[in-house]
């Protein structure tokens, strides 16, 4: 089998400083990946590396077995990568249906048509009121996407993430900012979308992550220094060290 | 979602029944001359807007395509007349427009719209600088400074028509104008159209949903371009001459403010501000010599105070209109107190800027002239000291209204949204 996404010894530095230092990373098809560490550890370039929006300076990154390095965001996406951001990135303008039709367009093929009109396509239709309801976001279609509520927005954020059907998804603290009763909402949401996807998540909240991770890798400097099950990393000590251990003190 | 949809074809109906009676009705060549010109504009502004408010690229050249499509249509038609080009009918003539712009617009389009913003926004003005330059250099296309005459009288087509009459010219404006018109609203209404939106707000997030920027915007610069060129044919047909100022930076810029002036964020915007100011050069231009100016100031308080332009002010009251007619009777006083303390202001600052222009442009020794219908001598002491007292009060008048303008509609606006709440 191979592997859904695969780092290989990846590089990236920004002018002189190393951010990303020799990453070996291998995501499992199915699996739900999270990745931790402390701020600063370089989680975030790691996605912005693997969806092409920053260039990987060394190393390689490959999707299903495919090379990825260096390919622009827009043709990365259509090899069935699909990400999410940390810092909610929606169509401010657009109702939360034309947000998420939006998202759909592209993978039902309907590209850069421009002789047949968007709300006479039934399929697209279809499709977005299907990720409308898996997200819970039916009632508020009609709402302009700037005026959602936060918690509501970032709901969003994932649906666009979504709505392509890519395989592999990559959510960048889906959780963030979030109470707790919007984060159990999210992590019920999370766990239904990764049914049938590959899902790889940045998370600060440690319940989230050891509560849906099927395997955790540990991001320090730049560096993977320790992957494995929920379970092995927390018994893991320089993990502890390195991460958890200030997290508890 | 069918009433909408009843609504906008009304409407429609309506504006291609005005298209038609109006020429009827209003028998002047003068006034058929500036309803031709308004349906080029329309045309043209509605392509402009296809960039500006659909697809967020703002465009000083964009004068380039509607500018060298007429100099093609311009060729076409003496090529027909000394039998070097093959006949095509005058009548679908604009689409050898379209066609010439959607090549300027693939070519030069690519490379401009490879950046956004503001160097998008230089790029334009390189190649509109670099089209002007062309056409004092390129004398065998473009004619210089005296450019290309033309003959639109080809032969005789269905129904006898040989648009040799200045109606035949408005009809065939008007049919393009609404064809041209229902195509690009269609436009909005495709995966393309869509994306061009999504591009305008976030073009970072369309990357990451499959998209290719450069694509959407390309794309929506090659439409553009083929409809600002159906609109240049359209104009070298009903002028019969082109002139290098067609290309040029002047020519841009008008549309530009036509545009803004109308409104960029509402498929409508672009029509109100083409016909509002073709009307205006129309009929300002003959009365005043400072026509420019009051159009810049026109423009510049648009973007001040309302960057929405017209089109934004209108739909603003939309969901006070939609809330019941009561509540829009409510703003009447409040709006005509504003109003007519802005009209005291204006007609005081236009009588100065009347007399000061009279003065510093006067060819004789000439004192002596009309304002507002009033034989003045600008000597005397009172003309300019009405004036300036009119200015003076009315401004005075404004800085007591206004507020209290503002504070009706936002009670009114906090009316209405309570009202569909509930």
């Amino acid at each position: 089998m191979t592997a859904a996404v695969e780092f290989r010894d990846v590089r990236k530095s920004f002018g002189p400083t190393e951010v990303i230092r020799g990453v070996d990373l291998t995501i499992d098809a199915g699996e739900i990946h999270a990745v931790i560490g402390p701020n600063g550890a370089g989680k975030s370039t790691l996605f912005n590396l693997a969806t092409g929006r920053y260039h990987v300076s060394r190393g390689r990154i490959a999707l299903n077995g495919e090379d990825i390095t260096n390919r622009a965001p827009h043709n990365i996406y259509r090899k069935g990568l699909s990400r999410s951001f940390q810092v909610t990135n929606i169509f401010a303008r657009m109702s939360v249906f034309e947000n998420v039709r939006c998202g759909v367009l592209w993978n039902l093929g309907y590209r850069y048509k421009f002789w047949q009109f968007v709300n006479r396509r039934r399929d697209l239709t279809e499709r977005t009121e299907e990720i409308l309801e898996q997200t819970g976001l039916t009632t508020r279609r009609g709402v302009p996407a700037g005026l959602l509520s936060y918690s509501d927005q970032r709901a969003l954020e994932i649906a666009i993430t979504i709505a392509g059907g890519a395989g592999v998804v990559l959510l960048d603290e889906p959780t963030s900012g979030m109470s707790r009763a919007e984060t159990e909402q999210a992590v019920a949401l999370i766990r239904k979308i990764s049914e049938t996807r590959t899902m790889v998540i940045v998370e600060h909240d440690m319940g989230v992550v050891f509560d849906l991770a099927d395997r955790i890798s540990v991001l320090v400097y730049g560096q993977v220094i320790a992957t494995g099950a929920p379970e092995e990393i927390r018994a893991n000590a320089s993990v502890q060290e390195a991460y958890l251990g200030t997290e508890a003190s | 979602m069918t009433a909408p949809l009843a609504r906008q074809s009304g409407i429609g109906a309506l504006m291609v029944a005005i298209i038609i009676v109006l020429p009827l009705i209003i028998d002047s060549s003068f006034a058929l001359t500036v309803m031709s010109q308004i349906g080029v504009a329309i045309i043209f502004a509605l392509a402009f807007n296809m960039l500006l408010g659909q697809g967020g690229m703002l465009s000083f050249g964009h004068a380039v395509y509607f500018g060298l499509a007429g100099f093609a249509t311009a060729h076409v038609l003496n090529g027909m007349h000394s039998g070097g080009f093959p006949y095509i009918p005058v009548t679908v003539i604009p689409l050898v427009g379209g066609i010439a712009g959607l090549f300027f617009g693939i070519l030069i389009g690519f490379v401009s719209t490879r950046r956004a913003g503001t160097a998008f926004a230089m790029i334009s003005l390189g190649f509109a600088e670099l089209a002007t330059g062309l056409t004092l250099i390129l004398v065998f296309f473009f004619g210089g400074e005296e450019g290309v005459q033309t003959d639109r009288w080809v032969r005789e087509e269905w129904f006898g028509i040989t648009y040799g009459q200045d109606i035949q010219v408005y009809y065939l404006i008007a049919a393009w104008c609404v064809l041209a018109g229902i195509a690009m609203f269609a436009l909005t209404r495709t995966p393309f159209g869509r994306m061009s939106n999504a591009v305008r707000d976030n073009p970072e997030r369309v990357q990451f949903i499959g998209y290719s920027t450069h694509r959407v915007r390309w794309l929506a610069f090659m439409l553009s371009s083929f409809f600002a060129g159906l609109a240049g044919a359209l104009h070298a047909v009903r002028v019969e001459h082109v002139g290098f100022e067609t290309v040029g930076l002047g020519q841009s810029a008008v549309i530009l403010i036509m545009v803004y002036i109308g409104g960029t964020g509402h498929f409508a915007g672009p029509i109100l501000g083409a016909i509002l100011i073709t009307l205006l050069n129309a009929y300002l231009s003959d009365i005043s010599h400072a026509w420019f100016l009051y159009l810049g100031l026109i423009f510049v308080i648009i973007v001040m105070f309302a960057p929405g332009g017209l089109a934004g002010l209108i739909m603003m009251h939309d969901p006070i209109r939609r809330a019941g007619t009561r509540l829009l009777a409510t703003l009447v006083p409040s709006y005509g107190a504003a109003l007519g303390a802005s009209l005291v202001a204006l007609i005081g600052v236009i009588g100065l800027i009347e007399m000061v222009y009279f003065l510093s442009t006067g060819v004789t020794v000439e004192t002596t002239t009309t304002l507002y219908g009033i034989a003045i001598d600008t000597v005397d002491f009172w003309p300019w000291l009405v004036c300036a007292a009119l200015g003076a009060a009315g401004g005075y008048g404004c800085k007591l209204t206004y507020p209290r303008m503002a504070e009706s509609y936002s009670n009114a606006i906090h009316e209405a949204r309570a009202r569909m709440a509930r």
